[in-house]
């Protein structure tokens, strides 16, 4: 039964998040707190295997403690509760080792289907964070036409996508959804559902190392 | 390049001097007709008559003793009649054992080419074309064997018969008589000065003078090109019938208009040369050499051509040493190696033109040897050289020039990069301010005032907690909605519909709805900005729900496509539901709402009802909006704005 930690400082979404997952007997909530240091205590003493992480801590940033999650345990599947999913935060999260997230105003339903999608393999990825991922993996699709000297190359890529990856991404920036990327590719949702987890773990290695410039230039620092 | 030249220059100077020396002691030498120990011996006195028979005269006929060398034109002769010249020697058939061979040859420095030679009344060599219409060759060497059968020991008979060429410089020059490899020696190099090195150098100046002419073409402001051009070809035809064998008339005649357009051009050049250009002095002299060509030609045909020549030969003699002085003064005025060596060149030639002249007139004996066949081309090589060390000096300036001007347009590059740096900072602070300004407008008047009327409702207490939860998930849509249109979607529409479906797709298959996504690759829409890309999502957003409001329908279908020829591209949204009248239903905004944020991006809105029921609603959206006539980047850069500026 996966166990699940709560960091969100908010305590309606706390209780409201708590309350969903009580009643599905296929998930069991280790510890529910409100604090980023409450969290990292928490990951190292309970060790969960699913973590729900805001990311507007008021000590930490949630990607601090998604970071630690993803160093300390490996297992352990993060996820960032958001309130609109947008691009600069769901990407710094995944980057941070987070592989999926949930939108706050979810239904019960969409909230039980995200986590247990997450489990299976990894959560959709939307238009625009596919999009946003193979520019990130192919920084040479769009060359500069004019090369300034002094501009700084803000993407790298060390690691590359497979064709199929980078077919899964095209599809996934145009709105298809898994079982139709399935059909359309010819493969099984679930083989599709593997590849995303591929890619998302390629994200997070490739990220690493720049994490840090990232995090500047994702505008991170200004937003937390 | 110039060295070698100057080193010809000498070489012709020491064989010039060797050939004046040699004359002198031939003519020391020539009293004695038969020496013992030299190889060869030197006639320098002959008998002379002339008759019209081709065969030789009897020896009591009118023989007149003359010298050697003998000059028709001195003597006065008339050319209708053929001319003998009878040399006797003596052989003693041992005395030129010694040698090799031991055979014999005559070696005759000048003569006029149509000639047979007899010894002892047999005939053994001609040259030249005999007969009525003699070969115009009036400047060679002669060379013959002389066979030993006809020699005979003691006293011997040498005959010369000679027709005279149209040119009236008919004579003969000493005669060499002896050792034939001897003679072979001198002859070759006699005919290599008077013959074969003016030739080859003909050769050189013809190719040089089509290859300035030809560059001039395409050049036309390079007019010292045109000058050598002209200044070559003129020597050509001014040396011409020096050297080469039966020159037609007309050609060797040009040899006078010739000098005239040398010394012409020549002065011209040097002016040129010496960026000293006096277009009206150019222009007189050039004006001179017409007049005087003109007159040449009015005296070939009117048969005063001699006289004629007289004439101008008579006007150079006072204009070329003005113009020398002149070309003295211009070149002295910057002594540079370059100019002092033209100068040099210049004079000498003119040196050899005045010896020419005299030797032309007969005055310097007959078997002198012309001197500007060579001197003149020799000039023009050096000027040529100099010509050419000019060209490369300009070459290497322009080549420095352009070094130092890649290194100011370089910077002027980097200049402008920078200055362009500046100016898309600044235009996207402009960009950002401008959409920022959008936003609040777009906040104010859309969640905004659904905030407000939502917070006046409920303050009025008339709303069902269902209500409340209705228009507040409006609200959060309506925001999500802004905030989707703030991500970066590289004006992908494909993406923009992507994320949308991914807002909506949650409620409408809460409300039983499926939906059919069928989203192909589209073009970059230049124009989707933010605030476009919210009227995009307005409209969709509105198709859909009117759908889901009033059509009942259970499956909505989203397709987009491309029709690159009518530079749109669509995006279709049907349903199976009932068909509703648009404008009438309540709740959404209505048609008229989508149709002008459509216009806005001009695009336009189609609705079609479907037979079977249900309806497709249709976003028609340009590929690249039409642009209106403003003012952009490039104009300010446009030739006529960088003139006005």
């Amino acid at each position: 039964m996966p166990r699940v930690l709560i960091v969100e400082d908010d305590v309606a979404f706390r209780d409201r998040y708590g309350a969903i997952l009580a009643n599905d007997p296929a998930f069991e909530v280790v510890a529910s707190v409100g604090t980023a240091a409450e969290g990292l205590a928490m990951l190292d003493l309970r060790k969960p295997d699913v973590l729900l992480v805001d990311l507007g801590l008021p000590d930490l940033s949630g990607i601090d403690v998604i970071r630690h999650a993803s160093r300390t345990l490996p297992a352990c599947e993060s996820m960032v509760v958001t309130v609109f999913g947008d691009e600069e935060h769901v990407l710094a999260s995944i980057e941070a080792g987070a592989s999926g997230y949930l939108l706050k105003d979810a239904s019960e339903d969409n909230f039980l289907s995200g986590i247990r999608e997450l489990m299976a393999g990894g959560s959709p990825i939307s238009p625009i964070i596919a999009r946003r991922l193979l520019k990130r993996f192919q920084p040479e699709i769009t060359p500069e036409p004019v090369p300034l000297p002094a501009a700084p190359r803000t993407e790298r890529s060390d690691v590359s996508l497979s064709a199929r990856e980078r077919e899964i991404l095209l599809l996934a920036s145009k709105g298809y959804n898994y079982p139709e990327m399935g059909r359309l590719m010819g493969i099984s949702p679930h083989t599709v559902t593997s590849h995303v987890k591929k890619i998302y773990r390629k994200l997070a290695v490739h990220s690493r190392g720049e994490a840090v410039f990232e995090a500047h230039l994702l505008g991170l620092i200004r937003s937390m | 390049m110039i060295k070698p030249l100057s080193h010809l220059f000498g070489g012709l100077l020491v064989l010039m001097a060797g050939n004046v020396f040699a004359q002198a002691t031939a003519s020391n030498s020539g009293d004695h007709q038969s020496s013992q120990f030299a190889p060869f011996q030197i006639f320098d006195r002959a008998e002379f008559v002339q008759s019209a028979s081709w065969l030789p005269p009897d020896s009591d006929a009118n023989w007149v003793p003359v010298e050697l060398p003998d000059s028709w034109q001195i003597q006065n002769r008339p050319r209708d009649k053929i001319g003998w010249y009878r040399l006797r020697f003596t052989h003693n058939g041992t005395a030129h054992s010694g040698s090799d061979s031991g055979q014999q040859a005559i070696y005759i420095s000048r003569i006029t080419n149509n000639i047979e030679v007899f010894l002892n009344g047999s005939s053994f060599a001609t040259s030249g074309r005999l007969g009525p219409q003699p070969e115009e060759s009036w400047n060679l060497a002669q060379y013959h064997f002389v066979p030993f059968s006809l020699m005979r020991d003691g006293s011997n008979e040498l005959l010369i018969r000679l027709h005279p060429d149209g040119y009236a410089r008919a004579g003969l020059s000493k005669v060499y008589l002896g050792d034939s490899a001897d003679l072979r020696e001198i002859y070759n190099r006699r005919y290599f000065i008077q013959t074969k090195a003016p030739q080859l150098i003909t050769g050189v100046l013809v190719v040089m003078s089509i290859f300035s002419l030809t560059v001039w073409l395409r050049r036309r402001n390079e007019t010292m090109l045109l000058l050598f051009g002209l200044m070559a070809a003129v020597a050509v035809v001014r040396l011409f019938h020096h050297y080469f064998r039966d020159t037609p008339l007309w050609l060797a005649a040009m040899a006078v208009p010739a000098v005239l357009w040398l010394t012409v051009l020549q002065t011209s050049f040097v002016l040129h040369y010496c960026n000293r250009s006096q277009p009206r002095l150019e222009r007189g002299l050039v004006i001179y050499a017409l007049g005087g060509s003109a007159m040449l030609l009015v005296a070939a045909v009117t048969d005063l051509f001699s006289e004629a020549t007289q004439v101008i030969y008579a006007s150079l003699a006072i204009l070329t040493p003005i113009l020398a002085a002149i070309i003295i003064y211009q070149l002295s005025r910057e002594p540079s190696r370059g100019n002092i060596l033209m100068m040099v060149a210049m004079l000498l030639n003119a040196a050899f033109g005045i010896h020419d002249f005299l030797n032309y007139q007969e005055l310097l004996g007959y078997d002198r040897l012309y001197l500007l066949p060579l001197g003149l081309p020799l000039l023009l090589l050096a000027v040529a050289a100099l010509l050419a060390r000019r060209f490369v000096e300009t070459l290497n300036d322009y080549e420095t020039l352009n070094t130092s001007l890649s290194v100011r347009i370089a910077g002027r590059e980097r200049e402008l990069a920078a200055s362009f740096a500046r100016e898309r900072e600044l235009d996207q602070q402009r960009a950002a301010a401008d959409e920022r300004q959008k936003l609040m407008r777009d906040m104010h008047d859309g969640l905004g005032s659904h905030l407000m009327s939502t917070l006046a409702l409920l303050k009025r207490g008339s709303l069902q907690q269902s209500e409340v939860e209705s228009l507040l998930a409006d609200c959060i849509d309506e925001l999500k909605l802004t905030i989707d249109s703030l991500e970066p979607v590289e004006r992908d529409l494909a993406v923009v519909l992507g994320n949308l479906r991914y807002r909506l797709e949650p409620r409408l298959n809460a409300a039983g709805i499926s939906l059919d996504w069928a989203v192909t690759d589209l073009p970059p829409l230049d124009y989707l900005d933010p605030e476009n890309v919210r009227s995009v999502l307005r409209i969709v957003q509105e198709a859909f729900t009117n759908t889901l409001k009033h059509a009942n329908a259970s499956r909505i279908t989203l397709s987009t496509g491309t029709n690159r020829a009518a530079n749109r591209v669509w995006v279709r949204v049907t349903d199976d539901g009932q068909h509703f009248d648009m404008e009438k239903a309540k709740g959404g905004r209505g048609l008229a709402n989508m149709n002008s944020r459509a216009a806005r991006m001009q695009g336009e809105i189609e609705v079609v009802a479907l037979k079977g029921g249900g309806t497709c609603v249709s976003l028609f959206l340009p590929i690249q909006k039409k642009k209106p006539p403003t003012d952009g980047v490039f104009q300010r850069l446009s030739p006529e704005n960088a003139r006005q500026s």
